[in-house]
């Protein structure tokens, strides 16, 4: 009995000790937090606090959308290495990303207009209204609209920077 | 004359707007992390620094927490939840063990790190060989 129990305890332990160390179950309660600045200097000058890739919806459309941060609070949008079709009353517009629509048409209440694309190729900023700067959690794409088709050329998805 | 004064002018404001001084870093590729088995999710951006040196940054970063958890490079354009890089013999290139699961943390890369090659940021699990969550970047 003694014996079989001293088996027990020199089989076990060990076996218990590996599958410790394995798996670390103590890890799913347990978070490890840092919090390392940026090792560069990021004061003074705009940031960017949103940011997407371009898909190419009804035209094809490349590039990045980011919104940046002035330090006195301003936003504006930036298009940067950007790319879409040339045409006729295209707009830069705020949309909705859970708009159902959005694949054939931006409905009027249903975006922001940024005014008319600067141009269809390089890069190119863009004030935001001061009211869509609380919008953001809702206007939380940016559209690359033509007017006269009603037809959405490119759609960036913006994500926390 | 006037017109050479004009273009350094020109120059020169260009660099003031667009922020290209000497002495900040530069995002040159960025991406979100997406992973539901581990649920991860933050951002991994890679700044060129004033030298010339390369830095990996994560922010609003989150992973579960796991034993042997590195950051690595892979050499794919994205991967697959709880993708498994040996089967796959993906490449893959050591950044360095993970210092947390939760919160903005900095990784120096390796110089000449090719990054046309390694396109995603993968948080692997060696002793398991599992994928994490990975960030497919591109450019800022």
């Amino acid at each position: 009995m003694g014996r079989r129990k001293w088996i027990l305890v020199s089989v076990g332990l060990p076996a218990l000790v590996a599958l410790w160390w394995a798996f670390r179950p103590e890890k799913l309660w347990i978070n490890e937090k840092v919090n390392e600045p940026a090792p560069f200097d990021t004061s003074g000058g705009p940031q960017p606090i949103l940011t997407g890739r371009f898909e190419g919806k009804t035209q094809q459309t490349s590039g990045r959308a980011t919104i940046y941060k002035k330090p006195g609070g301003e936003e504006y949008l930036r298009l940067s290495d950007f790319t879409t079709s040339n045409s006729g009353d295209v707009h830069v517009v705020l949309a909705r990303s859970d708009d159902q629509n959005l694949a054939q048409d931006v409905g009027k209440d249903d975006r922001i207009d940024l005014g008319p694309l600067k141009s269809n190729q390089g890069d190119q900023n863009y004030d935001l209204p001061a009211a869509a700067v609380t919008d953001l959690n809702k206007y939380d794409a940016v559209a690359i609209y033509c007017e006269r088709l009603h037809a959405v050329f490119g759609l960036a998805k913006l994500q926390p920077f | 004359m006037f017109r050479t004064i004009q273009i350094a002018g020109g120059l020169a404001m260009l660099t003031c707007v667009t922020g290209f001084g000497q002495e900040k870093a530069q995002p040159l590729e960025t991406g979100a992390f997406h992973g539901k088995v581990h649920h991860t999710s933050g951002r991994a951006t890679i700044y060129k620094e004033s030298d010339g040196r390369l830095l990996l940054r994560l922010t609003k970063f989150k992973t579960s927490n796991g034993p042997d958890v590195h950051v690595v490079l892979i050499a794919a354009k994205d991967a697959d939840d709880d993708a498994n890089f040996l089967k796959s013999s993906t490449e893959k290139l050591e950044i360095g063990p993970l210092k947390g699961n939760e919160g903005d943390q900095n990784y120096e890369i390796p110089a000449g790190t090719d990054l046309k090659k390694f396109q995603t940021v993968s948080i692997y699990c060696e002793r398991f060989n599992a994928n994490f969550g990975a960030a497919p970047l591109e450019k800022f």
